[in-house]
């Protein structure tokens, strides 16, 4: 499943930005090779820098001589100009052919632009690939400092208390985990921050209930039903205080939200825990 | 209330959990080392599926696939009685963080923190989670790569929170 879904996202992206420049190519979407007639505002042919007015913006422009004109962009630009100008590795200039002028306007022949969504798809997939790297990176730090303390948990055998108090909680969710092992405190430890939206805290430590998991797991490549229980249980997002991101987006307003999250969120705590339990049932039979 | 309780719970059970050690005479200092040493090694094994995950999803999106599939998926949606702006929050809720809440802010933008549309998408972005996102972090810790029945269930659970976010909010306001 995660295979299929995995490559119908790449090949579906790649064909779908494939199409969609074919047809810019065949309906020249794009004004290939169009004559533009663009105002110039203060037109003073005897310095070699101009002014022209694009779509109510003023562009500074340069004369090269009598053929080309450079025109400098920047952020505030109109995007076409943009895509104009990195479709053909530049960044705040664009180089266009003058085809005539006169006191008032100025007629150009813009660079060519092709492949203009294959580019950005290309561009999307490197960028995302060295965000990945620094997102996994930043972990790192948040990650030490709870697989620190969890290490004293489990020396000074605070974890004992805990696994004796969850246990009995969480053997109907997790049938196959040993009743005093220290796995059950890292997912109760783990669901708690969940329940109590803290993210920061959450996911070191189901990164650390994952890691008891795997001591128990028969086989090292493949997810156990109990992996694949704790995974559904943190996706379905057990909690009871709004998430932080929510707050800054809504504000105040998030108050008369909780009520209705919680009761989402138990629809959807109740969802994971059933199919687990149905695809765990399945897995059984086929052994 | 509970805002503060969140923000006394982790220092106090960082407090109890030093002071316990201390007590039962553990040598604190070095176990915490000993068990932090840990986290470099796990963030490098997340790497590579992170890129794989995040990179798959960022060529869908960058495509434009996303919005064909919404504007196929609006008739549909219409005829259910869902609205479009919340069943484009639906798709792309499990599969970015960053991108469901940029979803948010556009519909809080364009149709006020009062709609229903709005209250809406942010049930459901408080009661579903970046399931690939969470899928690749966690297995990437520790290296599975056969995630088995992992994803189908927590799909599962993002359409369950989908649909009751839609139908609780709806019940709830009206």
């Amino acid at each position: 499943m995660l295979n299929k879904i995995w490559a119908s996202l790449i090949i579906l992206g790649i064909s779908f930005a494939f199409v969609q420049d074919v047809h810019d190519e065949v309906y020249n979407t794009h004004n290939n090779g169009a004559h533009l007639q663009f105002n110039l505002i203060a037109s003073d042919f005897s310095s070699q820098d101009i002014t022209l007015l694009v779509n109510g913006y003023q562009l500074n422009a340069t004369l090269k001589n009598n053929h080309k004109i450079q025109i400098h962009l920047d952020s505030r630009s109109p995007e076409y100009l943009q895509n104009i100008a990195s479709a053909n590795s530049q960044k705040n200039k664009l180089i266009a052919d003058i085809i005539s002028k006169n006191e008032t306007s100025i007629t150009l022949l813009l660079p060519e632009m092709h492949w203009q969504k294959i580019r950005e798809v290309t561009q999307a997939a490197f960028d995302t690939a060295e965000f990945a790297v620094k997102l996994a990176l930043g972990l790192i730090g948040i990650m030490a400092l709870w697989l620190g303390l969890m290490q004293i948990i489990e020396k000074s055998g605070l974890i004992n208390y805990l696994v004796k108090f969850v246990s009995p909680l969480l053997s109907w969710l997790f049938p196959n985990i040993p009743k005093d092992h220290p796995a059950l405190a890292s997912i109760s430890m783990n669901m708690t921050a969940n329940i109590l939206g803290l993210g920061n805290a959450a996911t070191p430590l189901g990164i650390k209930a994952m890691q008891e998991l795997q001591k128990l797991n028969n086989n090292k490549d493949n997810a156990s039903d109990e992996m694949c229980m704790f995974l559904a249980l943190n996706t379905s997002s057990v909690q009871l205080l709004p998430p932080v991101t929510l707050i800054a987006l809504m504000g105040s307003q998030v108050a008369e939200l909780i009520v209705p999250i919680i009761l989402a969120t138990s629809c959807s705590t109740i969802t994971a825990i059933i199919v687990a339990k149905i695809f765990a049932a399945q897995r059984r039979k086929k052994i | 209330m509970m805002q503060q309780l969140t923000t006394l719970i982790i220092p106090l059970l960082i407090l109890l959990i030093i002071s316990h050690g201390l007590i039962k005479r553990i040598a604190v200092y070095e176990e915490f080392i000993e068990g932090a040493k840990e986290g470099f090694n796990i963030a490098v094994n997340i790497i590579p599926y992170l890129v794989a995950m995040l990179f798959a999803i960022a060529i869908f999106r960058a495509s434009g696939a996303l919005d064909l599939i919404l504007n196929a998926l609006s008739p549909l949606a219409n005829t259910i009685g869902f609205p479009v702006e919340v069943v484009s929050m639906g798709v792309i809720r499990p599969l970015t963080g960053s991108g469901s809440v940029g979803v948010l802010a556009d519909l809080i933008n364009s149709h006020g923190e009062d709609s229903i549309i709005v209250k809406m998408a942010a049930v459901m972005f408080g009661s579903t989670e970046t399931t690939l996102y969470v899928l690749a972090i966690y297995f990437g810790a520790i290296k599975i790569r056969r995630t088995e029945y992992a994803l189908q269930a927590g799909l599962a659970a993002d359409l369950a929170g989908f649909i009751a976010a839609i139908s609780i909010t709806y019940w709830y306001f009206s």
